[in-house]
């Protein structure tokens, strides 16, 4: 865990700090987005074993984006990356209708975390550029979105590939973190 | 001796806890409105997909609002929020004629839903600065909002404003006191709405909870029926 640790030497003026875990299922995108963000290429995303940091510079900003593998077996270490996240991106596969229900129930479980309690909620509704991506109020409706009553949320439709939506999406969150708690 | 009397009796009143609901179509000004309301900055609002709550204190109530996105696409979660809530805030882009339609229908259903009949609405006609805007009686006028009222029994006030004339204290005074009209009516009222709230809330918490399970036990076999299957093509790849 020595990344865990390089993260609190990051930490070093917390008003302009940010921590964003970005979480979801395998396949979901997140390291594409990561690295679309970063201005990386993105043709060449393989699965993530482990995990992937980057700090994303975003007007006066210091991002510290966390991206954690989503397959099945990594999910378990999920947790270890829980403290301190100032917002929580989950990235959803909204291509991938079978599996939306699959998500939802990893979502829920994520937001019963006690770590997580009243953590700011973006969805990443990734891979808008294939058909039957699905609308909002679907997503919502199989993330069991529409239980919470205690955080905020946002569904920001994206796609990794083009990059389109991403901007936005990282608005939202440096927008939501500069509220005063 | 009768001062110190009221002004003990007004420190032992307790606060209300008052839930509202702010809907409306994208664009109608609901986060600008009730950041003006809470003296946030209103610069650079986006469009809301989703959910947010926001705290208030205003004279002796505690009040929830819960701002939901407006867009087609979203609106229908709004369905979700309706039998917890005391009232309605419904904002109007006075400005958006050609919106007017969708506008009467998307309030139409609102007010026609169960959890919703014979709660106060207040309806903002907001952007006033903007030229051409609607007025009260237009609008009353225009979406028939008689008519809608009467079937649903919801007593409704029109008011007119500009949420983004100003924030905090430059709040626009019609939209502080629509608000007050709203939370007084709801005060007014407070037993028989406190206790219908409260009974609603737990036919609509079972609901909720009954659907939630069934979400979760369709997922939970659906990934291991995945998970079956992907060792099973594991093995006939021979990885095992
Ligand atoms: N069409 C399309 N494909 C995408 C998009 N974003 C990601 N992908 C593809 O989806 C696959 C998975 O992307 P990753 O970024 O590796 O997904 P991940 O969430 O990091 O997956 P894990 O690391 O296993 O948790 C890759 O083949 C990507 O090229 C998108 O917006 N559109
Ligand atoms: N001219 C004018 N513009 C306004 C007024 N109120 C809000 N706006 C603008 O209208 C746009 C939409 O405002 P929002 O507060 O985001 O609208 P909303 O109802 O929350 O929209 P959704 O979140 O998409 O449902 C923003 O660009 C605001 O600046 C007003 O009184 N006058
Ligand atoms: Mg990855
Ligand atoms: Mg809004």
């Amino acid at each position: 865990m020595g990344l865990l640790e390089l993260l609190r030497k990051l930490k070093a003026s917390p008003s302009h700090e940010i921590r964003v875990l970005l979480l979801g299922l395998d396949n979901a995108g997140k390291t594409t987005i990561l690295k679309s963000l970063a201005g990386e290429e993105v043709s060449k995303v393989t699965p993530t074993q482990g995990f992937n940091i980057k700090s994303v510079k975003q007007e006066k900003w210091n991002l510290n984006v966390w991206d954690i593998g989503g397959q099945r077996n990594i999910r378990p270490y999920w947790r270890n990356y829980f403290e301190n996240t100032d917002v929580l991106i989950y990235v959803i596969d909204s291509a991938d209708r079978k599996r939306l229900d699959e998500t939802g129930l990893e979502l829920t479980e994520l937001l019963e975390e006690e770590k997580l309690q009243g953590v700011p909620l973006l969805i990443f509704a990734n891979k808008q550029d294939l058909l039957s991506a699905a609308p909002p109020g679907e997503i919502a409706d199989s993330l069991g979105l529409n239980d919470i009553r205690t955080r905020t949320w946002q569904i920001q439709a994206c796609s990794a590939m083009s990059g389109e939506g991403l901007e936005h999406g990282m608005n939202w969150v440096l927008k939501t973190c500069s509220k005063p708690k | 001796m009768a001062g110190c009397c009221s002004c003990f009796r007004k420190k032992k009143s307790p606060k209300r806890k008052v839930t509202l609901l702010l809907v409306g179509l994208d664009n109608a000004g609901k986060t600008t409105a009730i950041k003006g309301i809470q003296g946030e900055s209103q610069d650079d609002v986006a469009p809301t997909v989703g959910f947010s709550s926001i705290e208030l204190q205003l004279d002796n109530f505690e009040i929830t609002v819960y701002d939901l996105g407006g867009g087609r696409k979203i609106r229908s979660i709004w369905q979700n929020y309706y039998a917890e809530v005391h009232g309605i805030i419904f904002v109007i882009d006075a400005s958006a004629e050609d919106r007017l339609s969708e506008c009467q229908e998307t309030l139409e259903t609102v007010l026609s839903q169960e959890y919703v009949k014979g709660k106060r609405v207040l309806i903002l006609a907001n952007k006033q600065d903007q030229e051409g805007a609607l007025d009260e009686i237009d609008i009353c006028d225009q979406l028939d909002l008689e008519t809608m009222v009467n079937n649903s029994k919801c007593p409704c006030r029109v008011e007119t404003c500009s949420a983004i004339q100003g924030s905090g204290k430059k709040v626009d005074k019609s939209l502080r006191e629509g608000f007050r009209w709203l939370l007084q009516n709801i005060s007014s009222d407070w037993e028989d709405l406190h206790t219908r709230v409260e009974e609603d809330m737990i036919v609509k918490k079972e609901a909720q909870a009954a659907a939630r399970k069934a979400r979760l036990e369709r997922a939970r076999k659906a990934r291991e029926e995945r998970e079956k299957r992907e060792a099973e093509e594991r093995k006939a790849r021979g990885e095992e």
